[in-house]
């Protein structure tokens, strides 16, 4: 069972949200509302998040990603649709109830950190606790191990504005932690930070990932970022969630131009791996008695190129069990670093259009 | 376009508040009167310096080591400036503003940062609060909150509240909106949201507000001076009102000095008070180091250093009362050195006499010593020839005790001041008091209150030291000081609700025609009504010294010079009387000599004895014209006493005889409703000046214009524009509706509005350019002397016929004094004798009239027995 199911959930701005979701559902154009003066900042989203689950809510700046967002733990409150958490539908609670599930179970971590800069930092990350009404001594232990996990020992005593960028967004994670929600919300959260570093958070977000299996929804529009830590990535355009898939769904079956046109800045050998290339085994020139090397399907395209190179023949791939399920052709590999997913074209054809461009 | 009657509309809400919602305002005074009594007691406890010491303690710990230094410093200039009473009184009416602006302005503030509508509906108000004159609301203030502490903090809150609020709201509103929505992200109530995060956030801001409201409070104390509220404020007030520049400084200095304290301590404490600030406070210590100067004090050491000092405090007056050296006569004289011991009762006029006695014979040589005491040993005193005279008996009536048992043994010189008619006055539809003995043990019905006018004058001591305390009233009544303005809109507002008041009044006064009053009676003559204040001399001393005699029984001041003197005395504080009358000597120089003439002449009949009482209107002619009879008379050994009034009070004081002579009446037609409701009681002495006109005026270099009709078609010549006077006086009505429509010259000409010495100052540089000007005058007038101009012809009559100018007098005059009574009717005087005396006056300057008078007289030869022939 999924832990976070968002059913067609709208947002509309402006005078009589109503009516316009009626409208939109009839086929009225998101801009056609917009000359009236309302705005539908997300309109029709559905997805399911299942426990564990890493799920990216990726889009440009107005997508509406950060509206999305903010219906997920009631800040704002959907124009129409349901947010279910653990079956429970959030948009039915009352203020107080709301507010009793955000205090415990969902936490945000937001994109310039929010820190309270009159609270020290252990007083922040202990924030939701004392909310939750924890007694100072319990909250002050709970909060140092969450800045702990974090790497933040030691710190307790400073200031936020002390610190750098990237160990402020640790304190806001920490902060996030403390309360132990099974639900994370991370709104852009390392877009404000310097490329190292966000690449060092995005390394301790995975690693704490492994250890404490949290439900993450990530905003980002950053496709490389959705791509890092996305176990699914809806890409959103235009308040629509235009495409719901796996990284490698989104590289190799983009669902339109928009969503192709974010992927061709991706570095794909990073992304794909033997699972999203290879084909069906039991093609005649797929090697099958020999004994040359063979890859799982976790293995990456790097290594993989690195095998082709050493075989003679398409590359078995075998999962753990030792059963082939499937073979990679080492053209495939070549076609996929120039984009170009398709098989080989008979010499005596004629040349497409597209692979004149390619060439 | 209709008339709005906002005004009226206004008018009507304040009569309903009046009427419906007073006891709501009742309330609210009694809780502004207690906290300010409360806040005031315990600033007034302690002894001036170790409060400043406390101050000083606060500074350090808030601000630094030089902070505190500086304070203890600028406290210490204010108990010098003996304002320090005054000072804890504005302190305690600002603290108390600022305690309830800050009840009403944060929260209001807090609201309206979180609805739009209320911040739209809000942000108005304040503007009209804050730009509103403080007159405007200052007297409708009164009429609900009465006079007092009161109604000077609800004007020190309209004006304060703005930046309070407004402050509140920004600090809010600025507080980052991701971290208000982090918050409640994790699940935090708004309330909490509020007091955790947002208003910690604030604070910064809204103490920097509070830091608004408490400047703009102290701003506004030198107007709450006005509503009778104590303190600097009153002490400014009342030297402006005195033109006292340095008096008003010293009051002006005080409040900055408040000012700067507050603002450094409010700051100091937004510092403290906030996470943010006292972060910043460290930060900027670690950077700078810590140095002597700038060592705050810490909280525990503050805090024990206040209880110490309050401790001391509350013990005892460590440091006493300020001692004053007695000064010790002087010896060693050039003069005879003779020696003469005044003794005096420390009353206000008393003591202002003595004084002054005592500069003026110490200046002709005498040895004079004072002696300070209370009436009985006074008189027994003087009876045994301790002391040679007093200047302090009040005969009749006060002291006839006195006068009965020593009189055999004491020489009266005569009465130097009065009679006066000072009282308490009541509605007379407060029956059954009559008298100021029904005043007692009805406290209950006047709120414990009797409305006073400006603690300067003089018959607010005498009210407060006497009157109260004969008819023992003083434990049940409380004097309030303000001003005559407001206790007259204090009487007008409740004499409309027919409620009870007692006010302080004396006669003559237009309160008396506009207000159906009692005067209370007082059988026990404590204002000395019908007194005059004697000077006394042991038996046998104008014999042995004639001269001292003789100028005792001539001595005569009025209550002008009096006034001023004991005004002059009072600032000057205790032990410097001296320095206060040799400083009122010099700008009064012309007394010495009067008081004391070197021997020369001295004539005069039998009627000459009686003081004249003269009023005069501030008009020109009228203070040339009574100026050259003071002086005439006081050389034929007359005594005037010239009182500036207005028309009505002085028609009103002839007939009642109060006064005893008016040279400006304008009859028949200006004055004529005075004339009719009073000729019954007043007699004409004949006009000494005619015909009086008024007119348009041009210099005589702008050819071609004679008459109001030759003005049509030159507009463009005077630039369209009419000089006028004061607006909303006769004339300039006249010209308005008259003259301009009668001639056709309203579309053409503008009459601009403003003052007299304005048109005259505008007249004098359009004559030295020659350029062409038309003025509102009047005949007499001695524009007529000093520049040559063409009075234009009115054919019309439009300005209405001329007036002559005559003398009214009280219906006794002609059988009190004969001689003058001749001698007036026979008074006349041509323009331009008229006007050269004007023109001398000015000239001279405010001040100096008798002195302008006397330049005057010796260019006219002979003109001083012409008037009053020997």
């Amino acid at each position: 069972m999924s832990r976070l199911q968002a059913e067609h959930l709208y947002k509309v701005f402006g005078r009589r949200p109503g009516e316009a979701v009626t409208r939109l559902k009839d086929g009225t154009t998101r801009d056609e509302l917009r000359a009236d003066g309302t705005t539908a900042a997300v309109v029709d989203a559905s997805f399911d998040v299942d426990p564990g689950q890493i799920f990216v809510v990726m889009g440009l700046s107005g997508s509406g990603k950060s509206t999305l967002l903010r219906m997920l733990n009631g800040l704002l409150e959907p124009t129409a649709g349901r947010v279910l958490f653990d079956g429970q539908d959030l948009t039915a609670l009352s203020a107080r109830e709301l507010r009793a599930v955000r205090s415990k179970k969902i936490s945000m971590v937001f994109q310039h950190f929010a820190l309270f800069p009159h609270r020290s930092v252990l007083e922040n990350a202990a924030y939701g606790l004392e909310v939750q009404g924890v007694p100072r001594e319990e909250r002050e232990k709970r909060a140092t191990e969450a800045l702990e996990m974090t790497g933040l020992a030691g710190w307790e005593k400073s200031w936020p504005d002390e610190l750098s960028g990237g160990m402020q967004q640790r304190v806001g994670l920490a902060r996030a932690l403390a309360t132990d929600a099974d639900l994370l919300l991370m709104d852009e959260s390392f877009s404000a930070l310097d490329p190292l570093i966000r690449r060092d958070m995005q390394d301790q977000l995975l690693e704490l990932q492994k250890r404490l299996k949290k439900t993450i929804v990530f905003i980002t529009h950053d496709l490389n970022e959705a791509m890092r830590l996305g176990d699914r990535i809806a890409v959103m355009r235009d308040g629509e969630i235009v495409q719901n898939g796996t990284a490698e769904d989104i590289l190799i079956n983009p669902a339109d131009d928009y969503v192709a046109s974010f992927t061709k800045d991706v570095d794909r050998t990073r992304v794909l791996t033997a699972a999203s290339m290879m084909t069906d085994p039991h093609r005649p020139d797929a090697g099958s008695g020999c004994s040359c090397e063979t890859v799982t399907p976790d293995t990456s395209f790097n290594d993989l190129c690195g095998v082709a190179a050493r075989v003679p023949h398409p590359v078995a791939v075998k999962d753990t069990k030792g059963k082939l399920v499937g073979v990679v052709h080492q053209s495939r590999l070549v076609g996929f670093l120039g984009e170009y997913a398709e098989g080989p074209i008979a010499c005596d054809a004629a040349p497409t259009k597209k692979a004149v461009a390619s060439a | 376009m209709p008339r709005i009657p906002f005004g009226d509309w206004v008018n009507s809400t304040v009569d309903w508040l009046l009427d419906h919602m007073s006891w709501l305002f009742d309330i609210l005074k009694t809780i502004f009167q207690g906290a300010y009594d409360g806040v005031y007691d315990v600033l007034s406890a302690p002894e001036s310096l170790l409060m400043a010491g406390i101050f000083a303690l606060i500074a350090w710990w808030l601000r630094s080591l030089l902070g505190g230094v500086l304070a203890f410093a600028g406290f210490s200039f204010i108990i010098s400036l003996e304002l320090w009473d005054h000072a804890m009184m504005t302190l305690s009416l600002v603290l108390v503003a600022t305690v309830i602006a800050l009840v009403i302005s944060v929260p209001v503030g807090i609201w309206a940062a979180r609805s739009n509508t209320v911040s739209s509906i809000v942000r108005p108000v304040l503007d009209l609060m804050q730009t509103l004159p403080a007159m405007v609301y200052l007297i409708p203030a009164l009429l609900f909150f009465r006079m007092g502490a009161p109604a000077g903090i609800v004007a020190t809150l309209v004006f304060a509240l703005a930046p309070g609020v407004r402050m509140t709201e920004l600090g809010i509103r600025q507080v980052d909106k991701e971290l208000v929505e982090a918050a409640e992200a994790f699940g935090t109530s708004p309330r909490n949201t509020l007091l955790r995060v947002q208003l910690p956030l604030a604070l910064p801001t809204i103490m920097a507000g509070v830091n608004q409201v408490i400047m703009l409070g102290l701003s506004m104390a030198a107007l709450t001076g006005m509503v009778g509220a104590e303190g600097l404020g009153a002490d400014v007030n009342q030297a402006i009102g005195q033109l006292d520049v340095g008096l008003g400084a010293e009051g002006g200095i005080a409040i900055v000095i408040l000012a700067v304290f507050l603002d450094r301590i409010t700051s100091g404490l937004g510092q403290q008070v906030s996470p943010l600030g006292r972060r910043a406070l460290a930060k900027l210590r670690a950077a700078r180091g810590v140095k002597l100067w700038n060592y705050q004090l810490q909280p525990v050491a503050a805090l024990a250093g206040v209880l110490a000092l309050a401790l001391v405090a509350g013990g005892m007056g460590v440091f006493g009362g300020t001692s004053s050296p007695a000064t010790a006569s002087d010896a060693k004289n050039v003069g005879q050195g003779k020696k003469i011991n005044i003794g005096y009762i420390p009353w206000d006029e008393g003591v202002a006499s003595t004084f002054l006695w005592k500069e003026v014979l110490e200046q002709r040589g005498y040895d004079v010593t004072t002696s300070q005491l209370d009436a009985g040993p006074l008189y027994t005193s003087l009876a045994q020839g301790d002391v040679d005279f007093e200047t302090d008996s009040w005969l009749p009536t006060t002291h006839a005790e006195y006068w009965k048992k020593y009189g055999k043994d004491l020489e009266d010189l005569g009465s130097w001041f009065g009679p006066t008619s000072l009282e308490l006055s009541v509605p007379s539809y407060m029956k059954g008091i009559d008298s100021l003995d029904d005043l007692k043990g009805k406290s209950g019905t006047f709120d414990g209150k009797i409305t006073g006018i400006e603690p300067s004058a003089g018959m607010m001591s005498i009210l407060k030291d006497k009157v109260l305390k004969e008819y023992g009233l003083d434990k049940e009544y409380k004097v309030v000081d303000g001003s005559t303005p407001a206790m007259l809109a204090e009487l007008k507002a409740a004499y409309a609700k027919k409620e009870p008041i007692v006010t302080t009044l004396w006669s003559p006064h237009w309160a008396y025609s506009d207000f159906d009053l009692k005067k209370l009676k007082d059988p026990k003559g404590a204002w000395g009504k019908g007194d005059g204040v004697h000077t006394l001399s042991r038996k046998g001393f104008s014999k042995e010294n004639p001269t001292v005699g003789k100028w005792l029984k001539n001595f005569k001041m009025t209550e002008k010079q009096l006034t001023g003197l004991e005004a002059e005395i009072n600032k000057a504080g205790k032990g410097k009387q001296q320095e206060a009358v040799q400083s009122w000597l010099k700008k009064n120089p012309d007394v010495v000599d009067k008081i004391a003439p070197l021997p020369k002449k001295s004539s005069g009949s039998g009627e000459s004895k009686r003081p004249l009482n003269a009023a005069y209107f501030a008009w020109d002619e009228n203070i040339a014209v009574v100026n050259l009879w003071k002086r005439v008379l006081a050389d034929r050994g007359y005594k005037m006493n010239l009182t500036p009034s207005d028309v009505g009070p002085v028609y009103t004081g002839l007939a009642q005889g109060d006064l005893d002579i008016n040279f400006d009446a304008w009859l028949p037609t200006t004055q004529k409703t005075y004339w009719e409701k009073n000729k019954a009681n007043l007699k004409d002495l004949g006009s000494w000046y005619s015909p009086t006109s008024l007119e348009v005026a041009v210099p005589s270099y702008v050819k071609d214009v004679k008459t109001l009709a030759d003005l049509k078609g030159k507009g463009s010549t005077f630039g369209g524009k009419i000089i006028g006077i004061e607006p909303g006086t006769g004339v300039m009505a006249a010209l308005k509706d008259k003259v301009l429509p009668g001639y056709g010259l309203d579309k053409e000409y503008k009459i601009v509005s403003g003052s007299t010495p304005a048109m005259l100052t505008e007249l004098k540089a359009a004559y030295a350019k020659k350029e062409p000007i038309a003025v509102l005058l009047w005949s007499p007038h001695w524009a007529y002397n000093e520049y040559k101009l063409t009075k234009l012809a009115d054919p019309k009559v439009a300005f209405g016929a001329g007036d002559k100018i005559r003398t009214i007098t009280s219906k006794n005059f002609p059988s009190q004094y004969p001689q003058l009574t001749q001698w007036i009717k026979n008074f006349k005087m041509s323009e331009s004798e008229l006007a050269s005396l004007e023109n001398e006056i000015n000239k001279q300057g405010k001040g100096h009239e008798g002195d302008a008078v006397g330049t005057w007289l010796k260019g006219h030869p002979g003109y001083e027995d012409k008037m009053a022939p020997q």
